[in-house]
């Protein structure tokens, strides 16, 4: 059990791997057996990760941490562990898994191993990015999910899937390989040869380089991640892949392969370089903003269902972008929370959509009505996710947006924070109204030709799929905090770092001590609303810069 | 003589006896139509010896030979090893294909040992007559080889080209030699590195600085044809084109590997003093502007080619360039052994990958061949349907030749890029990712007709004889994915080598 223990998250990412050994071994035109093993496995690594969950603390540093050698002469190790952000995003992919396995029973009519074998290395893929500690490592994992998504898209996609899924590998590999270059540098930076690391870990504890080096190394880890969030205007990407994948593709690029952007840029694109984050926040708040307006006004204009919800994808990332860049423990925990429940949610309607696909076969909006009265269930359940998705209060979707948009007001680090987030705000109006009418032109109104043959209600799988993700939508919505409490000192150090640069400043080679351990955040007082983070921490004194 | 010069040499020494016994078994062939099937099996053998021999060197310490005339180091024994894997897996993937064509001849497996065992000389050559010596034993039974089918017109015209164009190498090369000698009476490297310390110190005399610059121009521009660098590239597309495939792999993989190895073992050992390398007259500035050109010119120019052969031809000019990426690395100020180690795990990369490569396209070619379609792309759709193995081999080779993670060729990439880094050509090293992505769209493009295109023209591979190119396709798969998952290993003994390199 011990042995387990210290290796349960190597396990949980590795599973799909073995899952996906066994269904390359079974015979082709075994479909039913593919897709059995591909449900089970990624239902055992759920269940797997549980425990992740159960068993983290959250005032710990890195949990379920594990370093063994990996290659040593290439100077990368394998090195994983967990903090609170990312233990979120690891139990949303744990947990969208089962459900978009489930969700695709009926949808590859042609290579159904093939299709399995993407999605089970698909996750492992994900997975691994997530618990990444080493540089390498992640990278590694994160041009890894390329090649099955380039695969889900350009294999079991529609029309112009080929476009589509070429478009895709290209836009996030160019952002990804200035991103290795930075790698690089940093490692040939981070000590006399012989001593190099591309830990994580010890990077972050050597301190912040000389801030005139960050501002270039800053600009090549945003890029990659800016692509993948996509920050407008490098969206263009998006609305494509999400069109031509199927179903399951799109869930899961929706669900989880967009937040390693957002992932990126808290975890590594500004806490390594902390000057240059400050100095771009306001550039990231306003390129947020944009896309928040910018998608919300693309979605009133789309005729096609999935085409809509990849753009409000656009601007609901435009949040997230927006509260990390505010610099408040509140926004930023707010960005993290937005990002598990654009998971939840956006996940949710792509499935929804994908069902209804498949009853139609037409994506045009204009093509729907009056679905309300031949499949109820659907209708309901499609209104549960759309509320969500529009941030009601009770939902999953109001929590996040309202610490977003509360935390970047107050900030004083963001500059024209109050103007930034009320343009934001009218994106909370704008979700509403296009979510809505999109509702009302789909299961309102009279019978039109998707409907008019009769369209299917939720068969017993899919009420499966998605009771799950209806039940997390109404349980984040009104039990938010044991989410907050995990994100509490991740987003603190966070915010610390990236808001008092000089605190952290590199001196003459010599590793400093991390400064964010020498002042452990203080437990909150009584009677304070714990939603609110506690005060910051008193930081070291700036240092004046030479 | 020593005999530890025999066992210095003993890689080259077990490939051409092995060249020699298979000429020889010829001439008790009595039958009219005799059976030479064991030829391939025997060549392989020898390239496993070979290949075994290298690897059991591995830890020795370096030992010269011949009183100084080559050496057998940590960095030759690597370049043998890589040569001779690359000549075991092209012998099993020719053989189906020359089985196939009916075209099994007794020279061909000989030619191919006695190439190789010139390519593992080259590598253990310090010496310029040695050099020159070995590169016409290598050449000549690689221009035989690039004509072996020689009905047709694209063969001979293959290897005519290569033959002209590598004569010219040739001669340049020894002329460059020939200068050497005349600024400094030897054409021992160790000889020139003196005299070109004594010219960095000021205390050479008059004359000789511009002789010996003028030779390390010419010697460079000999290999630099080799290598397939940019200007020096315009036999590559036809010779590619022309060669029967399994020969074109082995060619990518072995002559490459040979040839950056004399090139770095002149610019580095001879030629290697920091006065003369580094700044802005030194030869790392020429490379550099090499690579620059060589990356673009390959990666561009491979993107509007239709025919996968003369992709991977363009391709190869593109690989030559990140290779000369590590070179110019060596030439300046920073430790050389991080850019040595990535030259060779690059090149250990590069073989496997591209030995896979021509080992599928050898078999879609024989297919071709026997049903006389055009050697296009389109030829390739839907590869995945009837033949999926073969599918997800080659998507796996052009993953790694793109660079992607995990496969080799994102861990030789990884080991270039950052010596490039740290050797702060942090330019050229942006140049150089920047056109991998034009790379990647071109490889890409081969995986979207292979598993996204319907088959147009209905026809599986057929015939019996393809296990041991599945063999020796299997074998480059599980070499490119190890090498990905697990490059510790291997980057151990690249390591290992270049530690000792260069002193």
């Amino acid at each position: 059990m011990s042995w387990l223990g210290a290796h349960l998250l190597s396990a949980v990412i590795f599973l799909p791997v073995a899952g996906a050994v066994l269904v390359a071994l079974l015979p082709r035109g075994e479909g039913a057996q593919h897709k059995g093993i591909t449900v089970a496995t990624s239902l055992l690594a759920f269940l797997a990760s549980i425990p992740l969950w159960t068993g983290f603390h959250p005032a710990g540093k890195w949990a379920f941490e594990q370093k063994s050698e990996w290659a040593p002469a290439l100077g990368f190790s394998y090195h994983v562990g967990l903090d609170g952000v990312a233990l979120l995003l690891f139990l949303l992919t744990t947990f969208l898994g089962p459900i978009v396995a489930l969700s695709s029973w009926n949808y590859p009519q042609k290579r159904i191993k093939e299709y399995c074998l993407s999605l089970l290395l698909l996750e492992t893929a994900m997975l691994g990015t997530l618990a990444a500690l080493d540089l390498v490592l992640f990278y590694v994992f994160w041009e890894a999910m390329l090649i099955p998504m380039y695969l889900l898209i350009g294999l079991w996609g529609s029309e112009r899937r080929i476009y589509a899924a070429v478009k895709f590998f290209l836009f996030t590999f160019i952002g990804s390989v200035l991103m290795l270059l930075a790698i690089f540098w940093l490692w040939s930076n981070s000590g006399p040869a012989g001593h190099r690391t591309f830990d994580y870990v010890e990077l972050l504890a050597q301190g912040a380089l000389p801030a005139d080096r960050q501002k270039w190394l800053f600009l090549a880890f945003a890029l990659a991640f800016a692509i993948k969030v996509p920050v407008w205007p490098l969206h263009t990407w998006l609305p494509d892949a999400h069109t031509e994948a199927p179903a399951a593709g799109s869930i899961i690029l929706a669900g989880v392969m967009l937040k390693m952007g957002t992932f990126g840029f808290i975890r590594y694109a500004m806490p390594l370089f902390p000057h240059a984050a400050l100095e771009y926040a306001p550039a990231m708040g306003t390129l947020g903003v944009i896309g928040i307006v910018y998608g919300s006004l693309m979605c009133m204009a789309q005729s096609d269902l999935k085409r809509l919800i990849a753009y409000s994808s656009v601007a609901h990332l435009g949040f997230v972008m927006l509260g990390l860049s505010a610099l408040t423990a509140e926004a930023a925990s707010g960005a993290v929370l937005q990002m598990v429940n654009h998971g939840i949610s956006t996940g949710a309607l792509f499935l929804m959509v994908g069902y209804l696909y498949e009853r139609t076969h037409t994506r045009d909006i204009a093509a729907y009505g009056g679905l309300a009265r031949v499949a109820p269930a659907i209708a309901a359940t499609f209104l549960v996710v759309t509320l969500s998705s529009i941030g009601l209060p009770g939902t999953n979707g109001f929590v996040g947006e309202f610490l977003i948009l509360a935390g970047t007001f107050a900030s004083k680090e963001l500059r024209g924070a109050a103007w930034l987030s009320i343009i934001a705000a009218t994106g909370v109006v704008l979700g509403a109204v296009y979510m809505l009418w999109l509702y009302q032109r789909v299961f309102f109104g009279p019978e039109r030709k998707a409907a008019s043959h009769g369209v299917a209600d939720l068969s017993v799988r899919e009420w499966f799929t998605v009771a799950p993700l209806l039940l997390a939508i109404v349980w984040i919505g009104f039990q938010p905090q044991p989410l907050l409490d995990a994100v509490r000192r991740p987003v603190g150090e966070f915010v610390q770092r990236v808001s008092r640069p000089d605190a952290v400043r590199r001196t003459s080679g010599v590793p400093s001590p991390p400064a964010i351990d020498a002042a452990p955040a203080p437990a909150p007082p009584p009677g304070v609303p714990r939603l609110i983070a506690p005060p910051r921490a008193p930081a070291e004194p700036p240092v004046e810069p030479r | 003589m020593n005999p530890n010069d025999l066992h210095g040499l003993l890689p080259a020494l077990i490939l051409a006896g092995g060249a020699a016994l298979l000429l020889i078994s010829e001439v008790f062939l009595t039958s009219e139509a005799p059976d030479r099937r064991y030829q391939a099996w025997l060549a392989a053998a020898f390239a496993a010896a070979g290949l075994w021999a290298a690897l059991a060197q591995l830890g020795d310490p370096a030992l010269p030979l011949f009183n100084g005339a080559a050496v057998s180091d940590g960095f030759a024994r690597v370049v043998a090893a890589v040569v001779c894997a690359a000549l075991l897996f092209s012998c099993l993937a020719a053989f189906s294909y020359l089985e196939s064509l009916r075209a099994t001849r007794g020279e061909f497996y000989a030619l191919a040992l006695f190439s190789a065992s010139g390519m593992c000389l080259l590598a253990q050559a310090t010496d310029l007559i040695v050099v020159f010596l070995s590169l016409e034993v290598m050449s000549l039974a690689v221009y035989a080889l690039c004509a072996y089918l020689r009905r047709g017109k694209r063969p001979a015209e293959a290897a005519f080209k290569y033959f002209i164009l590598g004569s010219f190498a040739s001669a340049v090369f020894l002329y460059g030699a020939a200068l050497a000698f005349g600024a400094t009476g030897s054409t021992r490297l160790a000889d020139v590195a003196n005299a070109v310390h004594l010219i960095a110190a000021n205390r050479a005399p008059a004359g000789t600085g511009t002789l010996l610059f003028a030779s390390a121009a010419l010697l460079a521009s000999g290999f630099a044809f080799k290598v397939a660098a940019v200007p020096f590239h315009m036999w590559v597309p036809d010779v590619y084109d022309g060669a029967p495939a399994p020969v074109t792999g082995f060619m990518a993989a072995g002559v490459k590997a040979a040839a950056f190895a004399v090139l770095v073992r002149i610019l580095v050992t001879g030629f290697g003093d920091a006065a003369v390398a580094t700044g802005a007259h030194g030869w790392s500035s020429v490379v550099v502007a090499m690579a620059y050109l060589t990356m673009l010119t390959g990666n561009l120019l491979a993107v509007p080619q239709r025919s996968v052969k003369r992709m991977l031809a363009y391709s190869s000019i593109a690989h030559a360039g990140y290779l000369l990426v590590a070179v110019a690395a060596m030439g300046t100020a920073a430790p050389r052994a991080d850019a040595t180690e990535g030259l060779l795990f690059y090149l250990a990369s590069y073989a496997a990958t591209i030995v896979g490569a021509f080992g599928v396209v050898a078999i879609i070619e024989r297919k071709l061949a026997l049903s006389g379609l055009g050697d296009d792309l389109s030829s390739w759709a839907g590869l995945s349907e009837k033949h999926p193995a073969l599918a997800a081999a080659m998507s796996l080779f052009m993953v790694s030749l793109a660079g992607v993670p995990p496969t080799a060729g994102f861990m030789a990439k990884l080991t270039v890029f950052r010596s490039a880094i740290e050797a702060d050509l942090v330019p050229l090293a942006v140049f150089g990712v920047i056109t991998s992505v034009a790379g990647l769209y071109y490889y890409l493009r081969v995986v979207v007709y292979v598993y996204m295109y319907p088959e147009a023209k209905p026809g599986a591979v057929e015939g019996g004889r393809l296990l041991s190119a599945g063999l020796a396709i299997a074998g480059c798969a599980l070499i490119v994915v190890w090498m990905g998952v697990q490059p510790g290993v291997f980057a151990a003994v690249t390591q290992a080598a270049a530690s000792s390199f260069g002193h």
